[in-house]
């Protein structure tokens, strides 16, 4: 039971110097973002209430739009594909190794970094080979020159080479996050199982797999979230080009506002996005709560 | 009986054993492979920052450079202004981090220990908050600075960062909080304790741990963040260090050598910090990734 009885104004002067700065940083733009959605304003001069046109044409007549979200969905699936890779590394380093922070701490080093660093570290590892470009360096190395590829310029690759590098960047995390969760599984459970005949895969399969579901929600909705909101990496490796190959939700709504100057149309796909992303949430959560029902 | 349990306990400790001696060089071989993949692009980025553009634009990927080329890293300091990107970074990271801890306490106080109403309302809109992407929130964001006339001023990042900050520190502050127990209160309240006596000297130095936590996810959040200064910064001297890498990568593209070597300038400081408190950061980095 809690014990602290206060005074209103104790409590005012505790909570609404966050509160008041926080709803007026974050859930007043969106409110605003909300409302300018449905006008037609450039941001500067009048602007013309539209109603839900920009929904519509977003929905109906944007060439760029439909892409972009498919490739935002893409970057989830397969932000959550490495989510096994990322389990199934814990698990050996868990059963393997002797000391495995050592490993743990070293696949996570990219994460700390900024993603203009490994934006343009990885810009630079695709440059051609004539400028310096390590991996088109590496395949003629090996005899493979028809391999080489202009990795961001080729609208046809330069997506997969962006979600490349989101990978290789996150999978330390993930493997981290995975580890972490298996390391607080008790022993016991591993010993009982043992006993009854279940051992290295079999014993994952019954014990790892279920104790770690809750593990799981977390590197999901990371991975869900963290990819719907895709963004610095693309602006800063690729800025949405070539010719919009590269154009995810967040950074199409950049473009249209700041770029093309159409704050209203803008502030629809921010609108899009945070109902995707809230509607996301939820669904996920409503998932493992199922999820964590059926295994407990 | 009794040595026999001794010995299924010890076997049990070492549940790590693996069963197949194959399987072994196996998963040795693929740690050690990831262990490079994950690694080697930043050790290449080292050696590429020493080399000469000559020597980048023809040499192999491997090659080491005959004479390091320290003089990237003068120009990448003298030309691109790294000691201001620095200090500018370190200002708005430490003054976000010092704010969000302050507020962000407060609430996580009030929310796990008052008695009111309002305490798990207050803590949901918190945690609606977490589930917003900060992209969303440029713009009108924007609209209003511009409007308030604080567009390129340090102010215009750190009020947005705060706000961003907050929710996950409340949720792991007052997570902490909660777990104090409450005979502690009832005490220092027999002894006559006020509320912000109780606040200052016992619920704040017991909640260090979680406040490390804090700290070091605001500073990989803060320091790392680049989209919003590049969009409210425009002045030189304001940029923070992300930001002022991409414009020095931008303008001197040709220099190979300087951009490599700004690159791993821009990547030192929390690569250091790393090194130095990498079990810390680690932790507080699975603890920050507890969302939604």
């Amino acid at each position: 039971m809690k014990v602290l009885r206060v005074s209103k104004l104790t409590i005012a002067l505790f909570v609404l110097p966050c509160l008041l700065l926080y709803i007026c940083l974050v859930f007043v733009p969106i409110l605003v973002s909300l409302y300018s959605g449905l006008l037609d304003w450039n941001g500067i001069g009048e602007s013309t209430f539209v109603g839900l046109e920009n929904f519509t044409n977003l929905f109906f007549n944007d060439k760029v739009f439909w892409p972009a979200v498919k490739r935002t969905l893409m970057f989830a699936v397969f932000s959550m594909a490495e989510i096994p890779i990322a389990l199934f590394i814990a698990i050996l380093l868990n059963r393997f190794i002797r000391r495995p922070n050592f490993l743990v701490s070293s696949y996570f080093l990219p994460v700390i970094l900024s993603v203009v660093i490994i934006g343009q570290l990885w810009m630079t590892i695709y440059n051609p080979a004539s400028m310096g470009g390590m991996l088109n360096q590496i395949l003629e190395a090996l005899n493979l020159k028809s391999w080489t590829r202009s990795w961001l310029t080729d609208p046809a690759i330069a997506m997969y080479s962006i979600y490349f590098v989101a990978l290789w960047q996150y999978l330390g995390y993930h493997t981290l996050i995975q580890f972490t969760g298996i390391q607080n599984i008790p022993a016991d459970l591993y010993e009982a199982a043992k006993i009854d005949g279940a051992e290295g895969l079999k014993a994952d399969w019954h014990i790892t797999f279920p104790m770690n579901i809750p593990i799981f929600k977390i590197s999901i909705v990371l991975a869900f979230i963290g990819s719907l909101q895709a963004f610095d990496m693309i602006m800063v490796m690729t800025g949405g080009g070539p010719a919009n190959a590269t154009d995810v939700i967040a950074t199409h709504m950049y473009n249209m506002s700041f770029k093309s100057m159409k704050y209203g149309y803008g502030s629809s796909i921010a609108a899009f996005l945070v109902g995707v992303c809230l509607v996301a949430t939820i669904i996920i959560n409503y998932l493992f709560n199922r999820l964590e029902r059926k295994y407990s | 009986m009794k040595s026999n349990l001794s010995t299924v306990s010890r076997s049990a400790t070492v549940h790590t054993k693996p069963r197949f001696s194959i399987a072994k060089p196996l998963v040795y071989l693929l740690l050690g492979i990831l262990f490079v993949t994950q690694l080697y692009p930043l050790i290449w980025l080292g050696i590429y920052s020493l080399k000469n553009n000559e020597e980048i634009l023809s040499g192999s990927f491997f090659s080491l450079p005959a004479v390091p080329q320290w003089v990237n890293f003068q120009n990448a300091i003298e030309a691109g202004n790294y000691f201001r990107y620095l200090s500018n970074s370190v200002f708005v990271t430490t003054v976000t981090m010092a704010c969000v801890l302050l507020l962000s306490s407060l609430v996580a106080f009030a929310i796990s220990r008052f008695r009111w109403r309002y305490g798990q309302i207050v803590m949901l809109v918190f945690l609606v908050g977490m589930m917003i992407p900060m992209q969303a929130t440029l713009l009108p964001l924007m609209i209003i600075f511009k409007n308030l006339s604080l567009l390129n001023t340090h102010a215009s990042i750190i009020l947005p960062y705060i706000a961003f900050q907050t929710p996950i520190a409340v949720f792991i502050l007052s997570g902490f909080m909660k777990s104090i127990p409450n005979e502690i209160e009832e005490s220092a309240i027999i002894d006559g304790a006020g509320i912000f006596r109780i606040f200052r000297s016992i619920i704040m130095p017991v909640s260090i741990p979680p406040m490390m936590t804090v700290c070091i996810l605001t500073f990989i959040n803060i320091w790392n963040e680049y989209i919003l200064a590049a969009t409210f910064i425009s002045s030189e001297r304001l940029k923070t260090l992300p930001f002022g890498v991409y414009s020095f990568v931008s303008q001197y593209s040709v220099n190979y050598g300087a951009i490599g070597a700004f690159l791993v300038l821009g990547a030192l400081p929390v690569i250091l910090i790393y090194f130095l408190l990498a079990d810390k950061i680690t932790k507080g980095m699975v603890a920050g990734a507890v969302k939604g």
